[in-house]
């Protein structure tokens, strides 16, 4: 399926959905609530064929006040790919988990959790992937800083 | 007896009627042994281990040559902790445990920027040590990123030259002065990080618009 | 009031709900962090009850180091060499994914030449990773011989890569635009000369390793990954391959000169050990004969489009860029704010990071021993699932 096509077929599938502008792939942002429902209709479609789910991350763009969740799905099937964003706020950051829909989701989500300190709703087991479970804050938060950290000297 | 005793002996061999006696003071002769049978234990943590700890006991390198093969995994058993790689705060307390349950005499050698100084992760890091030395105490370091083969040599023959004119049985506890293995005579770490600065400083003046601007890129669209 | 009477079982799973019938007669053993079949520093915590595996639960973070945070304060081409410390096994590959991700963003053109070199480097180094595997398997298995036989091979090739790009391991090599250098005049000739050296050696290898009864005993039906395991977690690479499901992104959506090439991609059928070990045996075939292939016709031009000191810009908005490395899809995740050419935020997806995932449904049922099998054959490189 062709990029422009492709992205035809899954806005009609997900409702809310608009096209995310600035991407180099089909993209779409959705409303997070919405995200394992559309990423399970995703995977189901044959045309779709959604079944793996390469990567899952986010941003933290601090100037708006919003956590950007992206989800890169990608289909051995079919070989075609899509980017699924969804927005949480940054001070109260709660998604619903999609570790129902795609196994590896577990690890991918337990590590945003641990960078971003993004909550899934529905995550059978969210715990600290990388730091210590001691750990005060979220590193890749654009506004974490602690003592070990030293800045390069310009 | 037709014993063969090598070169570096600390002490003479004499022949008396029915063998021979070999004389020289405890300390030397101990240090001696010691230097001469390494045991390692491997603590390598990414990079570095491949490179100091798999290349150098495969046949192209071959550390047996060196009197320290004899690799070993627990840390009862071994008196070189080669720290190759590098170590994160949650490997720290880790690192400590393997060097107390090491028994005495033991020795560490850092092996790569990262156990020297955290390397390439010292800026805006938030979770990388910055050297071993922070948590352990060190005999020898070696730079490099990784170090070749032949680097870790050298710093094991530095290691077994320290050893060998080391201090006294009485105070092993004592802690010998680190020294750098690899760092040519005349030349001393103050040195280095001077003209480190000024490379720096010559580096961070080069303006690159002004550059591609001048090249036969410009105007590309590359900037 | 009623009085109630509890058994050892009952007190176990009071800790600790998860726990199975005769949970109180299990062992608790902790693999790692720094155990030598474990690969570097991975710690799997284990449940046995004698020495069968009931659960096994990795736990990472001893080689996290923050990579990503860096990279927000480092431009594109300081973060490449980075990369090269993720994977070291790979690390011209992980160059390169970084490297074509911003070439995409930036609208960068590479010269046939540039591609000619990042191709036949990249399948150089498949080749030495996959070597080096088959000495660590041979040793986790308890065959030192393969180590020695794996590691002399290996060596040949970290002595061409010395040669053209000065350095062993960490080669920082590829770059926006093209490679930092020029071959080396005698490189032809010496890969020419090592791949007439290394064909007779698989064959030495496969005589060694393929026909032994003792690795076939270690390896067959053990830790069996199915098509549809390996897909939900994202597996990728020689893992998914052996599970029966071809993707491999050089055939797949070719990049580099590997629309050029002819190969095959080994699949496997049933996905235990055995096939993730035969998978990688047949790739290191593949790799030889599209060396040969690239050593036929090489292209004339320049090795690098892009003058080293001009700032590559990346233009507002999300980057995504992925590439088949030894050991599956490395994808490369940038968002730019525009104008700069300092990343806003940059992600790696290392394909061992979803590889691992797979030790927890692996594990329970079989020995220890086989855990090590199992660890081996799924080829983990621990910086690369921590970054
Ligand atoms: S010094 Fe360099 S090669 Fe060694 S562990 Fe650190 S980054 Fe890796």
């Amino acid at each position: 399926m062709e990029a422009n096509e492709l992205q035809e077929v899954v806005l009609a599938f997900a409702s809310g959905a608009k096209v995310r502008e600035k991407t180099d792939r089909p993209s779409l942002t959705v409303p997070a609530a919405s995200l394992p429902d559309l990423l399970a209709k995703l995977k189901a479609d044959e045309r779709l064929s959604f079944d793996m789910l390469l990567d899952h991350t986010a941003v933290d763009w601090l100037e708006r006040g919003v956590l950007e969740l992206f989800y890169q799905l990608f289909s051995t099937r079919h070989g075609h790919t899509l980017t699924v964003s969804a927005e949480v706020p940054r001070e109260e950051p709660v998604a619903p988990s999609v570790s129902g829909v795609h196994l590896i989701a577990e690890w991918q989500e337990r590590e945003v959790y641990d960078m971003f300190g993004v909550l899934y709703e529905g995550h059978p087991d969210l715990r600290r992937l990388l730091l210590d479970d001691s750990w005060v804050g979220h590193p890749l938060r654009k506004d974490y800083r602690d003592d070990h950290m030293i800045e390069r000297p310009k | 007896m037709g014993l063969k005793i090598i070169d570096d002996f600390p002490g003479v061999a004499m022949k008396v009627p029915g063998g021979s006696v070999m004389l020289g003071v405890m300390d030397a002769v101990i240090n001696w042994a010691r230097a001469n049978s390494l045991w390692p234990l491997s603590f390598g943590t990414s990079c570095c281990a491949i490179e100091m700890l798999m290349a150098t006991g495969a046949p192209h390198q071959d550390m047996a040559r060196f009197g320290a093969e004899v690799a070993r995994p627990s840390p009862r058993q071994a008196d070189l902790l080669v720290v190759a790689g590098t170590i994160v705060k949650r490997m720290a307390p880790t690192l400590r445990t393997l060097y107390e349950q090491m028994a005495e005499p033991r020795y560490v050698m850092a092996t790569g920027a990262c156990a020297i100084s955290g390397g390439p992760f010292i800026y805006n890091n938030y979770s990388v040590v910055r050297g071993a030395d922070e948590i352990i105490p060190v005999d020898v370091y070696v730079p490099g990123c990784p170090p070749r083969p032949e680097a870790f040599f050298y710093a094991l023959l530095t290691l077994q030259r320290m050893i060998r004119s080391g201090d006294s049985l009485k105070s092993r506890h004592v802690h010998k002065r680190p020294v750098m293995s690899a760092l040519p005579a005349g030349i001393t770490v103050a040195d280095i990080q001077e003209e480190l600065r000024d490379l720096l400083e010559r580096d961070s003046a080069v303006d690159v618009e002004k550059e591609a601007a001048a090249g036969p890129w410009a105007g590309k669209g590359y900037c | 009031m009623t009085v109630q009477a509890y058994t050892l079982d009952d007190l176990v799973k009071r800790l600790d709900p998860q726990a199975t019938e005769g949970a109180s007669q299990q062992y608790f053993l902790n693999l790692g962090p720094q155990h030598p079949a474990a690969h570097g520093v991975l710690r799997v915590m284990l449940f046995l009850d004698g020495e069968t595996v009931v659960r096994a639960i990795p736990v990472l973070g001893y080689i996290h180091r923050g990579i990503e945070k860096m990279g927000e304060s480092l431009s594109t081409r300081q973060f490449i060499h980075l990369t090269d410390r993720l994977d070291y096994l790979s690390a011209l590959m992980n160059n390169w994914a970084v490297a074509r991700t911003v070439e995409k963003a930036a609208g960068i053109e590479v010269s046939p030449r540039a591609e000619w070199i990042r191709t036949i480097m990249a399948e150089l180094q498949r080749l030495q990773s996959h070597l080096l595997w088959l000495g660590v398997l041979g040793m986790d298995l308890g065959a030192f011989t393969p180590f020695l036989w794996g590691f002399r091979d290996r060596e040949e090739l970290t002595y061409i890569f010395e040669e053209t790009i000065g350095a062993r391991l960490t080669m920082n090599y590829v770059l926006p635009g093209g490679v930092m250098s020029d071959i080396h005049p005698e490189f032809a000739a010496r890969v020419k000369k090592y791949v007439a050296y290394i064909r007779p050696k698989i064959a030495e290898y496969e005589a060694l390793l393929s026909g032994n009864v003792i690795l076939e005993e270690r390896l067959r039906n053990i830790g069996r990954l199915s098509a549809e395991d390996a897909v939900s977690i994202g597996a990728t690479g020689p893992v998914l391959r052996a599970s029966g499901v071809a993707l491999d992104l050089r055939k797949a959506s070719p990049y580099g000169a590997y629309d050029k090439l002819e190969f095959q991609v080994p699949v496997g059928t049933v996905g235990d050990s055995w096939d993730r070990y035969w998978v990688r045996f047949e790739e290191m075939r593949q790799s030889i004969a599209m060396i040969e292939q690239l050593l036929g016709g090489i292209p004339e031009g320049p090795h690098m489009s892009v003058k080293p000191a001009v700032k590559v810009k990346l233009p507002e908005g999300v980057h995504y860029g992925q590439l088949e490395t030894a050991r599956g899809i490395l994808g490369v995740f940038i968002a730019a704010a525009g104008g700069s050419d300092v990343p806003y935020r940059i992600h790696l997806r290392s394909p061992t990071f979803n590889n691992l995932w797979s030790v927890t449904r692996l594990a329970p049922g079989w020995r220890i021993a086989d855990l090590v099998a199992i660890l081996t054959t799924l080829d983990l490189v621990i910086p690369d699932i921590e970054r």
